[in-house]
This record gives C-alpha cells, structure tokens and sequence, in this order.
C-alpha cells in the first residue's frame, strides 16, 4: 500500500500557531493519519451517521451518473441489503443531512436514493463479492436476522463456512416477520437473502437452539458461534387487563399477520406506542377493517421514533395520533376488551437529565372505547437459548467491553440482542463487525483497515441552481388501492428522471474545498460569492490534545490574517468560490474512507 | 451601562400586537421588534372577504397603520420569515440569511390553512385564503373565475362560498361535515345548512368526499367516492386553521397542535412565551391543554404573555364556549383536543 501522511502533516511538526502552505493532493493518496480518519467523520456527516459507516456521497453521485448498478454496490460494501433498507431504513444519515441545516432547506432523500439504485440497476446486474480463500473454519450463527446475515455473509466472504440456525420457518428476522408487507415486500427480503446465501451459507430453518439443539453441542461442532438472536419479546405495560382477549403486543400482532393470520379486531382499535411497530400496527389494523384506529403517545408526536414520512402516510389512512396520554387500565366484558382509560400527562424536564419526560396528571382519566387494544412499546432480547451459564446486562446479552465475546468460551453475540432494540441499519454494522473480530482470531491479523482515499478533482460535479431544487417526491399508491390489499406496497420508488432529480440536491460533502495559500491573494472574491460563512479570514487553527485539528480561529484584522480558509464543515460545495478565484488557488479534493485491503 | 432588552414577537396579528401595546406601557427604554412573514401591516382577517368583493377598500381592512408602530418606539418588520429558533443561544434565524437575538421572546405566530391528509398530495392545487397576499390575489381572480369549486370545512369557506353566489358565480361546494372546523357537526345539522346554501342557488355536496383531482388544460377535474366528476375553473381550501408551528418543531421547544405553554403562557423556555391561536394552553382546572381560537382570545392572551415576561404571574383562563350561527343553526365550539389534525 501506498501510504503517506498529508495535508498539514508539516504543521504537526513545528505547529507555531501560524498556518503555513497546506500540501495540495496532486494524485490519488492514502492516509490512516487520526486528523484524517477525523475529518471524514466530521464534514461528511450523513456518513457519520450512518452505523455501518455507508459512503452516502460516493453513491449518490453514482446515481447522477446513471451508474445504478454501482451505487447499489458502493452500498452493499457495508449494508448487504440496499433494496431493503431504502424502503424501511430509520434514516440517521438524513437526520444529520447538511441540506436540513436551518438555513439551508431540507434534508436530501437519501433512503429512496439508496432504494433507487437497488430498483433501477440492470436486470443484469453483476454482484461483486471480493472473496477470500476457503479457510477450513467453521461459524455457527443463531439467527437468522440483519445482524446474523450480515455476519455470515461477512464470514463467508473471508473464507469461513458458515450455518445459520433459525427457529422461524423462513429467514429474515424482523425484515420478514416484524415489518408489513406494505412497507416492505417479500420478493425484495428473499431476493437480498438468496444474494448472501448463495455464498454457499447453510440456513437451517425451524431449528431452536436451547430447544432442538442445545448450545453447548454448537460450540462443540464450529470454531465459533454467534449469537445474534435480536429482540423477540415485547414489553408489557405492566396495567390491569392486559391479559384480556383483544390485547396484543405490536410485535406478535404484526408478526401473526406476516404468518399469514388475520385476527378479528373489530372496529376500535387504539394502539400504544410511538415507534415504527406502533405505526405498522395501526396501519394494518385500518387495513384489516377497523373503522376508527388511534395511536396515543405518552409525550407529542415530536418525540416519536418515526420519520416524518411514516407519519403523514398514516394521518394519510385516516390514523388519529393522540399525544400526552397515558393508559392506566383496560376494562374488559365477558374477558375481552370493551374500554381503555387513559389519564392525561404533561411533559417536565427531568432533573436525573432524561430530558423532556411524561408526568401524569391527578384525576385526569377518561375511558376510550375499544375492540382491540396493541400494546407496542417496543421489545427486548430473550438470551433463553444459552441457559443460566451466560452473563446478562438486564435482558441483554453481556459482552466484553470492545469486543463481541460472552462470558461463554466461543460464544459471541451481536445486534440487539446485546445492544437491545435499535435499527435494522446498526444490527447490519454489528454483524459485520463481529465477523471481523472473528475472522482476525481465525487468521490471527486484520486483512482490512479504514483509510481515507484522496482523489484530486478538477470538477465541482455540482451547479449552484442544484441547492434550489425542492425535495423530490415519493409517489404512493391510492387509498383504495392500498386497501384492496394490505400487501400492496405503498411507497412507489423513484423513476430514473426523479433519482437523478433529487440526487442533484446532495452537496457531494466528501469533496474538499482547500485554498492554496501559497498563491492566495487575499482578493476576498471567493468570500464576497460564498452563499454563507463558509470562508473564514483565520489567524490560527486550534490544535486538539489528540493532534487532530480543531476550529479556525478568526479575525477580521487584516495584520493579523494568515490564511483564507474553507470552512468544510459550512461549505455546501456550490462551487461558486472554485468559480471565480483569479489565481485558481481553490483546490478540490474527493475524500473517501475506504476500508483497504492489507494483503501484501 | 447595561445592555437594552430586546423583546421580539413574531406575529403581526392581535394577539402579538396586544403583547407589543403591552410591554411598550411598561418597558420604555426596551427594544421591541415585531416580525411578520406577510408584507401588509395588521389588518382584520375576517374582512377579507368584504375586501375581495370591493366592499371594503385596503385601509378600512387595516387595525393599524405602520406611523402608529413608530410612535411607540415599536420596531415592525414585515416580510421577514423566521425560518428556525435556537433557544438556548436566544437566537433567531431568518429566511434571508440574518440571525437576530433576542433576551426575551413572544410567539404569536398564529395558524396556518389545514389541509385534510387525504387530501394532502393535491395541496399545490389548492388557492386558501389565509392573509392579506391570498385575498389580494383571489380578488385579482375573481374577475375571470365562472365556475370555481371550493371544498369547505369552516366557517369562513362558508362566507366565501356565498360571497362568490352574489357575484354571480356558479360554485359548488363540497361541504366535510364529518371533518368541520373548530366543531363537528352531526348530519341533521349538515343537511340544514345545505338546503340554506342551495337556496341561494349554491350547489352543495355533501357526505360525498373528494377521491381525486386532476388538471384538464386550467381546470380542476374532481371525482368523487361515488364517482361523480365535477369541473371548476378554480379550486379553494376551506377546511380550518391549524396552529402555525411547524418552523419550531426540532427547537426544543414543546410542541403538540400546537405551543405546550402553562398557566402563565410560558413555554418550557423561562424567556419563551406563546399567545393567540399558537398556545395550547396548560389549564389548571381542566388538566388537560387547550387552544382558543378567535380575536378576543389572542389579544386577552397577547396581554397576559407581555405582563408574565415583565415579570408578573397572571393565569389564563379560558373563554367560556363559544356559540356560533351558522346559516341559522347554532354551534358551541369544542374544546382544542376535541379538534382534528
């Protein structure tokens, strides 16, 4: 490998306070220097975000350039399944989106980017797996969900022979058992399935460890096992009358439909919860027939862990969303449901540092009718399989601090099971991770580091008039199609034209914007066209204690100015600033963290 | 010397005037700056439909003139949008790329067209009439409008409606009774104001709702769930007002339908308060919030916002229900959480 430490690798040597010339990239570079992994994590902040640490910009671009096939896999190097997860991811990237910064409009769609390339690559479309030498080792994995497919596929990438043992009757975990199909069809779910397997990776189906095997057999059998049994149990909310019948919990209610059941649910139905499996409960209950569905929340809808489009297609269906309720009890007649009562809550700042928190308030309560009451407060892990022998953190699965192991020889477990309830994305990033950690045991060294790749650039790729576009839309199914059949899937997908509208829209935040300053002429013109204060008049870069770097530091006397600089993390690569410097002195560098290959 | 307060209140309707009134009689020397999003000074909103049928001229529609802020010192800033609120650096953050402080604030931003989520996707067909700019220009409209169709859930859909018949336009009207606001109306009470619409030659659909609107050329093609198709040159939204909070959602401050403030009108910021149609209003008595809707409300509540940030404790309290006349059949308003989204 060509490795060299760069851009302000002379500054860290006699770092004066006084910024000198930077080392402008003239060819392709690599670097593993902290400042630089740093300023990855720092300017390219949907990447950032993302837990599997996905290269947003670089296939985002790919979709600009009609390369469909490639962004689909730029994305399959850390999330191995792209179709999936640009239809139901939680979007932590957008979130974080430089475009919805306050000023700047709203975030970039990044998830139905990332579902554009998967729907709009070739028929044809060749997969592309580096895969190592068969190693002769052998790797259990209980659990057939994202983390234990990610880690298999990881595992049998690197040579391993890998086994999965799932108790249900078909692969996928909460993808084909905890989302409905409206969200998410099935035919994508086996297509990213059969994707992984085909590497050769046995799936034994309805098999339970601890019941028709026991573990103790497993880490007899393989080098390794992995426990990657997600969080399959639902939270009660601990009030009276959740045994009556009508009462379910939101998993097992959207897990029995997912089956193939269709329970009576009657007209009213009031749903508990304000995540994803509280939205796809009600969702279904509307499809199912029910006249009137509600979901009430104990805080607003602002602290719901749904993304805003979940949101307006369920007040779409006709969803009422209550907020600032409680329920206290169910009532029942004849052992099923016939009331809810709710009392009324206000939110407070807590003083532990919780933050905004539910207070009930005193002799608030009021009934609500009901023919069906779900309860989806979310779920936890269920380490059942491994017997009393394995070392728990609550409900979780304990592991050692910065690894993967449980306090069982050979045993590693990873996903929720450890982490309890999070998103399919970070269940995907825990299972490669825990592959890696194995596989370095299995080869005694690691075959892949993170490094930052440079690539200078002679192009913005970008137009200022792109910054105006407004998101693009997703278009929908109608009303009535959608509940002609409670599988149609809703969310459309973008057509070429609209990808490559709203591709536009992304800042490319993986270029950087540098000026040379040993050919700057202090002219200012870059600053005079900057849509914002993204170009700072600096006298000093604050050093971190770490080496990285840190803020510049400004100053608007011109005897005190050393450098005009480029504030990465303002810019919003308009390229205005490239555009009219007189001395060509503004600089374009494409900035990818890669994982790099460490065979000689 | 220590440094002026600035009080700023963003809204420019009676609610943040009354605020403005209030804390000029009592804070001489403080900044005061009211921002408003739209570009004509405080005017009667429910004027507006005398003032697009030429009944009334521009200044019989305003409350106030702009001489009338410079004489109290009160700094108005119309056509500024504030786009995000940062309340822990007391900052503003306006559309045209300024960042305003403030050392105490007042969010009388009052309420914005609701449009029913069914009929959400079609929102950009849709004329509404909610200020100053829109009425300016229906009433610019109206000369070339024959057959307009407007879909109503309020009262002021209602007014327009019949403001449009003595004009002499063909119009019907899709009446939502199950969806009417700020009260529900049964059917008895949905038939009796459409047979009084369709006496002023108004036809009125009823219990027929919209299932699909498309273009043909400039007009607005409807189908309904029973598939009949009706055909206008203009298409407006009537359908009520929801609280205009959507820029202050992600700001940390507490929102549902709108503001959560307490007894005081002060949000969960201590310099933070909110007044007229924004406050959902902690009530003491009710324990539960509340918003009130109207006139009145806004400037009892502009009143008690502006003492509380000088430092009093004055407790809202509700207006009694309110009794409305609808085309002869008479309405109580409900209370906010009886309200639709």
């Amino acid at each position: 490998m060509k490795e060299e430490k760069l851009y302000f690798e002379k500054e860290t040597e006699d770092f004066s306070g006084n910024i000198r010339a930077g080392k402008i990239i003239k060819e392709v570079r690599f670097s593993d220097n902290p400042r630089d992994i740093k300023y990855v994590s720092e300017n390219i902040p949907c990447q950032k975000a993302c837990p599997a640490n996905t290269n947003i910009p670089g296939y985002i671009r790919c979709i600009s350039e009609n390369r469909f096939g490639r962004s689909f896999e730029l994305n399959r190097m850390y999330n191995i399944f792209p179709g999936v997860l640009g239809r139901i991811c939680s979007r932590p990237c957008e979130e974080k989106c430089r475009h919805g910064e306050g000023d700047l409009g709203k975030p970039v769609n990044i998830c139905w980017l990332k579902r554009a390339g998967a729907d709009l690559k070739s028929p044809w479309h060749r997969n592309k797996e580096n895969l190592y030498a068969s190693t002769g080792k052998t790797v259990a994995v209980i659990g057939a969900g994202p983390a234990g497919l990610s880690a298999a596929h990881e595992l049998a990438t690197h040579g391993h022979k890998v086994t999965i043992y799932e108790a249900m009757e078909n692969p996928g975990g909460m993808l084909m058992y905890g989302i409905p199909e409206f969200r998410l069809p099935r035919t994508i779910v086996e297509q990213e399935i059969d994707n992984i397997v085909r590497l050769g990776i046995d799936i034994k189906q309805g098999v339970e460890i601890g019941i028709d095997i026991k573990l103790k057999e497993l880490l007899k059998q393989y080098n390794a096992v992995i426990a990657t049994t997600g969080c399959p149990s639902a939270f009660n909310m601990n009030i009276p009358g959740e045994e009556l019948d009508g009462v379910f919990s939101g998993f097992d209610f959207v897990k029995n439909i997912n089956s193939g059941s269709s329970p009576n649910i009657g007209n009213k139905v009031v749903v508990i919860g304000g995540g994803y499996t509280a939205i796809d409960c009600a969702r279904l209950a509307i499809r199912l027939g029910a006249q009137t569905v509600s979901v009430n929340l104990r805080k607003t809808e602002e602290f719901m862990r749904i993304d805003e489009h979940e949101m307006a297609q369920a007040k779409n269906e006709k969803i009422r969303i209550y907020s600032l309720v409680q329920p206290v009890r169910i009532e029942g007649k004849s052992g099923s449901v016939k009331e809810i009562v709710f009392e009324r809550t206000r939110l407070e700042t807590d003083k532990s540092g919780k933050g905004r928190i539910s207070v009930p308030i005193e002799n608030s309560g009021f009934a609500v009718d009901a023919d069906t009451v779900i309860i989806a407060i979310g779920q936890h892990p269920d380490a059942g399989f491994a017997g009393s022998g394995i070392k728990l953190d609550g409900q979780r699965i304990n592991t050692k601090q910065g690894t993967y192991k449980t306090n069982i020889k050979g045993l590693y477990a990873a996903g929720d099971c450890v982490t309890g309830a999070t998103n399919v994305i970070s269940a995907i990033a825990r299972g490669r991770e825990v592959a890696q950690e194995i596989d370095e045991l299995f080869v005694k060294g690691k075959r892949k580091k993170k490094v930052v790749r440079f690539e200078p650039s002679d192009t913005t790729d970008r137009k200022r008039s792109y910054d105006f576009i407004p998101q693009v839309k997703m278009p929908t199914l109608s009303l009535r199609d959608r509940m002609q059949n409670e599988s149609n899937e809703v969310e459309l997908g973008y057509d070429k034209e609209a990808a490559h509208k709203e591709a536009k829209r992304c800042y490319l935040c993986y270029y950087k914007y540098e000026i040379d300053t040993s050919s700057c002429i202090y002219c200012s013109a870059c600053i005079d066209v900057a849509p914002r204060d993204c170009i700072k008049m600096i006298n000093e870069v604050e050093l971190n204690k770490d080496g990285t770097l840190g803020d510049y530091i400004e100053t608007s006397d011109w005897q005190k100015i050393a450098a005009i600089a480029i504030d990465n993390k303002r810019c919003i690569r308009c390229g205005k600033c490239y555009e009219v410097c007189p001395m060509d002195c503004i600089h374009i560098t494409k900035v990818e963290l890669i994982e790099q290959n460490l065979e000689a | 010397m220590p440094k002026k307060d600035h009080y700023v209140i963003i809204g420019n309707g009676p609610a943040g005037n009354k605020a403005a009134d209030v804390l000029r009689e009592n804070d001489r020397n403080a900044r005061i700056t009211i921002l408003s999003d739209e570009h004509f000074s405080f005017y009667y909103r429910h004027k507006l439909c005398d003032f697009m049928s030429g009944v009334i001229d521009e200044d019989t529609l305003k409350v106030k003139f702009y001489k009338e802020y410079k004489e109290k010192n009160i700094r108005l800033r119309l056509g500024q949008r504030v786009e995000k609120i940062d309340p822990d650096s007391k900052t503003l953050f306006l559309k045209h790329m300024e960042k305003l402080r403030y050392t105490k604030l007042i969010l009388a931003v009052g309420s914005a067209p609701r449009v029913l989520p069914s009929l959400l996707r079609y929102k950009d067909y849709f004329t509404f009439m909610s200020n100053y700019n829109d009425a300016a220009n229906v009433k610019s409209m109206l000369e070339n409008i024959k057959n307009p169709i407007v879909i109503g859930g309020d009262l002021i859909g209602i007014n327009f409606i019949k403001m449009l018949s003595r004009l002499k336009k063909k119009a019907t009207f899709f009446m939502y009774y199950k969806s009417f606001w700020p009260f529900d109306l049964d059917i008895k009470k949905a038939d009796a104001i459409r047979l009084s619409l369709e006496k002023n030659n108004i036809k009125t659909i009823s219990g027929d709702p919209v299932k699909t609107i498309s273009r043909r050329d400039a007009d607005y093609i409807i189908e309904t769930e029973s598939g009949r198709e009706i055909e206008g040159d203009a298409l407006f939204s009537f359908m009520g007002r929801i609280p205009n909070i959507q820029f202050i959602k992600g700001s940390g401050i507490d929102t549902e339908r709108g503001i959560l403030v307490n007894e005081y009108l002060q949000a969960n910021y201590k310099d933070i308060y909110a007044c007229g149609d924004c406050a959902q209003i902690y009530n003491l008595e009710l324990k539960d919030y509340w918003i009130s809707i109207g006139w009145e409300n806004s400037i009892l509540q502009g009143e008690v916002a502006a003492y509380n940030l000088l430092g009093e404790h004055r407790i809202i309290k509700p207006m009694s229900k309110k009794i409305f006349n609808v085309e002869g059949i008479k309405v109580k308003t409900s209370w906010w959480n009886q309200l639709k989204t």
